[in-house]
């Protein structure tokens, strides 16, 4: 093992240094060349998205432990009526704001795949 | 490859290494610059950013590849593996000597950020492009730093100017060992770890971006962060006991201190955050301990490797603090002005409805870590502020720490058996007398137990106290010092019972349902996963109050023994059979074989504590101490001194009770963490598939970073396992030290050795000549009749303020204690009336946001299925 272990040191030193040197060749090319890319944009525009679908689950989750809580017996039942009415209320609020914003979503998606075919076409 | 006499290698190793730094730096640079870039609106420049960063990471695997190649062809012209290396060092030791120094360390530190880096990186592919660019700048910058350090500072391919040794001198013998290879990579995980979700805080500090986001982003990896600061902690107190040999785990050294802190504010963290996700509040708050946390790391960082304030860690100074200092001012400023900024981004939505809720409990329990962690703060850093302010130096020994973190301890145990109990937002107060009536009997019927009978069975409920001043709160710690084992044992049965309850009330739920008690069970923790993973955490912590508690009824003694005589210590008796000698290319050992008996005499077990002496360090012998552990009580052997003419020996021998629960509560821990980050990975896997490979499984970047946590664990299991049998490990400072009765103990323990070679250690602990002469003058003075406080005041007078293990309880001294105790009154008072005006503010927002819940009726349905979907997913 002594022996063998200063090759292998070697051997990923070099893995890693040829690695490392392609990246920032492609690293360099990308940014010099100006393009962006399709899932950069797609990314970008979906952040929103995923941060009411995020507080949805959020939403769901509380609505779930909050039901959890009441049939263990720590919230009464004037309590679990109160939080749970208030959660769903918030929970259908996320809901309409997604399906508002689906919209607006499907006319980029729509307008990205039309890009898409027109550059393969 | 190779030439010349010393088989030095051809390659100049020593200046590729520095190549490759510089090229590190410059790669670094210009991957931060293109980030801020994508950043600020050229979200083209994003890929690049990516790319750049794992070229980065990529760079930094060649330097530490290098060093590692440099140690094991024993490349002596490099300054550092001469001095951390020799040519009879095996190669894993070889290997451990990349982070046995403060150049390499620093190195090591660089490479688990970039590994860190490269796993978030792609962690983050598709995902939170918004914050991205600004989470790699960000551990660009910290990787920046980290390189500069080590071209500028301390480099770790610096040669020697003249010539070229022909061997090196050797890891130091106390770090040969095989704790050496997994407690500080771990630890250093643990610390380096906290960069990534500071890097995703500071991306929504700039971004703006402050809702929910980032908690959920920074949730995975602060949980990977807080596990392997646990473990690292965990594996340095079983460095501490196996190694160094005084009979104890944590001797709250400034770096073990430095690793604590961290751990503290991460944990108030982890509960606080919890309150943002549920409840959208208290978001100042949270940035603010993760900010903190993170720079804690930074400080531990600068207070193991500068050597500002004295430590057992004393193989690793120099003179870097400066940088430190300056990038921690810049830490400071820069998180200070974010905040500023976006103050009004950082409301919160909702407000604490109820006192007794389960928000307000995680406020308390945030309330004694923060607590703590100002307790830990002030007393590690008050000998450089008594340095600065009056200029005499003083020292603060663990006998402080002791007395005070105790209470402080059995407060947050408290509060970790109390949380589950209580319910979020709004408890009331007969549904929470009734979840209590079960955990608090347990408590009390324990306390009444270890009452009636706990002195029959080796465990009094109250011991004897040792007062640390000779004021009235000298007197009020002893007290509570005193009371400790039995109120501890009672809080301990009382979280127990409040976890188990939870456990067994979830699995009622779900059994009306129709599920079997196995299935209730299974179910329940694996549908809620965090919950019940942070349930398991609890117990851990438990297990460890329990070991903890158990160094209250420490027993030792010190005797010299011929070979087949026996002493007897507990309801021991341990035979010394003979001495042995071996060998090996590093070092001479000399064994004694001792064998444990019982009361009629037969074999329990052997153990063999030993003497090492290293060829590169014939000057320093370490002593190895044996171990034999039980879950009832570890006998902990060590071999002072051995004649080889006369085969004589002088053997102490401490028995301490429960120790081992310690590390078994620390495997629980762990577990338990792992159990409650699981869900997240399987979910990240998830997503991740559902992105990008839809019908392939493919583990995710955070799934092997989860993967990797649970064999480290698998790592600890086994040494733990490993080190329950009769093991041997080595000290440089176990010796003979001999204590004839209470009023000695408090003495001793209140005067530190002045040889100049054991910074700390107090008199009732050093066994070197020094001490030893000491003693023997202080013995002498007491048995004329001379008062402790006399002798104690002389000591001072001979040796200076910083010769008392604990400043005084006068003057300034006092702030020492009262600045702690004043801003936790003052926060406590604070909370409460914060609390009150969140709930009378959260009342009316409650009316309000009932108004309107109407119009959205039609969404009902919907939710009903998501949430059944839920509950079968």
């Amino acid at each position: 093992m002594a022996d063998l272990l200063p090759w292998i040191f070697i051997l990923v030193a070099v893995a890693a240094m040829f690695g490392g040197l392609v990246s920032l060749w492609l690293s360099l090319t990308l940014a010099l060349s100006g393009e962006a890319t399709g899932n950069t944009r797609a990314g970008i525009t979906s952040d929103a998205r995923l941060a009411l679908l995020t507080e949805k689950e959020a939403l769901l989750q509380e609505i779930r432990d909050v039901a959890f809580e009441h049939d263990a017996g720590k919230l009464s039942d004037a309590d679990y009526e109160q939080l749970n009415a208030k959660l769903r209320a918030e929970a259908r609020h996320v809901l309409h704001e997604l399906d508002a914003g689906a919209e607006g979503f499907r006319d980029e998606a729509e307008a990205l795949i039309a890009e898409k075919l027109g550059e393969t076409s | 490859m190779w030439v010349g006499e010393n088989r030095m290698p051809a390659l100049d190793i020593p200046f590729f290494g520095t190549l490759v730094l510089s090229l590190t730096l410059i790669s670094a640079s210009y991957t931060m610059a293109v980030a801020i870039g994508a950043g600020r609106g050229r979200p083209h420049l994003l890929p690049s950013a990516r790319l750049g960063t794992y070229a980065t990471c990529a760079l930094v695997v060649v330097a530490v590849c290098v060093l590692a190649y440099a140690f094991q062809v024993h490349d002596f012209r490099i300054r550092y593996v001469a001095r951390y290396s020799d040519r009879s060092m095996p190669w894993w030791y070889l290997i451990a000597s990349l982070w046995g120094g403060q150049d390499g360390s620093l190195l090591w530190w660089a490479f688990l950020l970039c590994g860190y880096t490269f796993f978030a990186t792609r962690w983050l592919r598709g995902r939170y492009t918004e914050l991205q660019p600004w989470v790699l700048a960000t551990l660009m910058s910290i990787l920046i730093f980290f390189v500069v350090l080590m071209l500028f500072a301390a480099n770790p391919f610096a040669t020697y100017i003249r010539t070229t040794p022909g061997d090196g001198e050797g890891l130091n013998p106390l770090l040969q060992n095989y704790w050496m290879a997994i407690h500080p990579p771990s630890l250093y995980m643990g610390f380096v770890g906290w960069a990534v979700p500071f890097a995703i805080l500071i991306a929504a500090l700039i971004t703006g971006r402050l809702g929910n986001e980032w908690v959920r982003a920074a949730r995975l990896w602060s949980m990977i962060a807080w596990t392997f600061l646990s473990l690292g902690l965990l594996l340095g107190c079983l460095w501490s006991y196996e190694e160094l040999g005084w009979g104890g785990y944590w001797a709250w050294d400034p770096v073990e201190n430095a690793s604590f802190m961290p751990w503290l504010v991460g944990t108030a963290y982890l509960h606080s955050v919890l309150i943002q996700e549920r409840r959208h509040m208290m978001k100042v708050w949270n940035v603010f301990l993760l900010a903190l946390t993170f720079f804690l790391t930074i400080f531990g960082t600068f207070l193991t490797r500068s050597g500002l304030i004295a430590s057992v860690h004393s193989f690793a100074r120099s003179d870097i603090g400066q940088y430190f200092v300056w990038y921690m001012a810049f830490l400071i400023l820069a998180i200070g002005a974010l905040m500023i900024w976006r103050l009004p981004k950082l409301k919160a939505d909702n407000e604490i409805e109820s006192l007794v809720s389960r928000e307000f409990a995680f406020l308390l329990n945030n309330w004694v870590l923060l607590g703590m962690m100002v307790f830990v703060l002030i007393a590690t850093t008050f000998p450089l502020l008594s340095q600065w302010v009056r200029g005499e130096e003083v020292t603060v020994g663990p006998g402080f720490y002791n007395k005070w973190m105790v209470p402080l301890g059995i407060v947050l145990l408290f509060l970790a058996g109390l949380g589950p109990l209580v319910a979020w937002r709004k408890a009331t107060g007969s549904k929470l007398a009734r979840a209590m009536a079960f955990p608090l009997g347990a408590g009390v019927v324990v306390a009444v137990l270890q009452l009636l009978f706990g002195a029959r069975v080796g465990y009094p409920p109250i011991v004897e106290p040792t007062e640390i001043y000779d004021t009235t709160t000298g007197a009020v710690l002893a007290w509570m010092a005193a009371v400790a084992p039995v109120v501890s044992f009672a809080t301990c049965a009382f979280v127990l019972a409040s976890v188990g309850q939870e456990f067994w009330r979830g699995m009622r739920v779900r059994m009306k349902r129709g599920e079997s008690a196995g299935t209730a069970m299974f179910r329940l923790v694996s549908k809620g996963r965090r919950r019940y993973g942070g349930y398991i955490v609890h117990v851990g912590i438990v297990f460890m109050f329990i070991g903890f508690t158990g160094a209250a009824y420490d027993v030792e003694q010190e005797k010299a023994l011929r070979p087949g005589e026996t002493m007897a210590i507990g309801k021991h008796t341990v035979r010394y059979d003979q001495p042995r000698m071996a060998a090996d290319p590093n070092k001479r050992m000399i064994f004694t074989d001792m064998t444990l008996l019982d009361a009629e005499g037969a074999e329990k077990g052997q153990v063999a504590p030993a003497k090492f002496i290293y060829r590169t360090h014939p000057q320093m012998p370490t002593t190895e101490v044996a171990i034999r552990s039980r879950p009832s009580e570890d006998v902990y052997v060590i071999m002072s001194t051995v004649d080889p003419s006369t085969s004589r020996g002088t053997f102490r021998i401490i028995i301490r009770p429960l120790v081992a629960w310690i590390w078994i509560g620390g495997i629980v821990l762990l577990l338990g963490a792992i159990l409650g980050m699981w869900p997240t990975g399987r979910e990240l896997v998830r997503e991740e598939v559902a992105r990008a490979r839809p019908r392939r499984f493919r583990l995710s970047p955070a799934g092997a970073i989860v993967a990797i946590a649970i064999a480290l664990a698998t790592v600890m299991a086994w040494a733990g396992v490993a080190s329950a049998q009769d093991d041997t490990s080595s000290t440089l400072h176990a010796g003979t030290v001999v204590i004839n009765n209470p009023v000695e103990r408090q003495l001793f323990g209140r005067l530190l050795c002045q040889c100049g070679d054991c910074a700390r250690l107090p008199l009732d602990t050093c066994a070197c000549g020094w001490a030893d002469d000491k003693r023997v003058e202080v013995r002498d003075l007491l048995a004329a009749g001379v008062e402790p406080s006399q002798i104690q005041e002389s000591y001072r007078a001979q040796y200076g303020a910083k010769a008392l293990a604990i400043p005084s309880d006068e003057g300034l001294d006092r702030a020492l204690w009262a600045v702690p105790v004043a801003a936790m009154v003052l926060a406590i008072g604070l909370v409460v009336m914060m609390g009150r005006r969140w709930q009378r503010r959260g009342a009316r927002a409650h009316a309000s946001a009932s108004a309107r819940t109407d119009a959205e009726l039609k969404y009902d349905s919907r939710l009903d299925e998501e949430l059944d979907r839920l509950e079968k997913g």
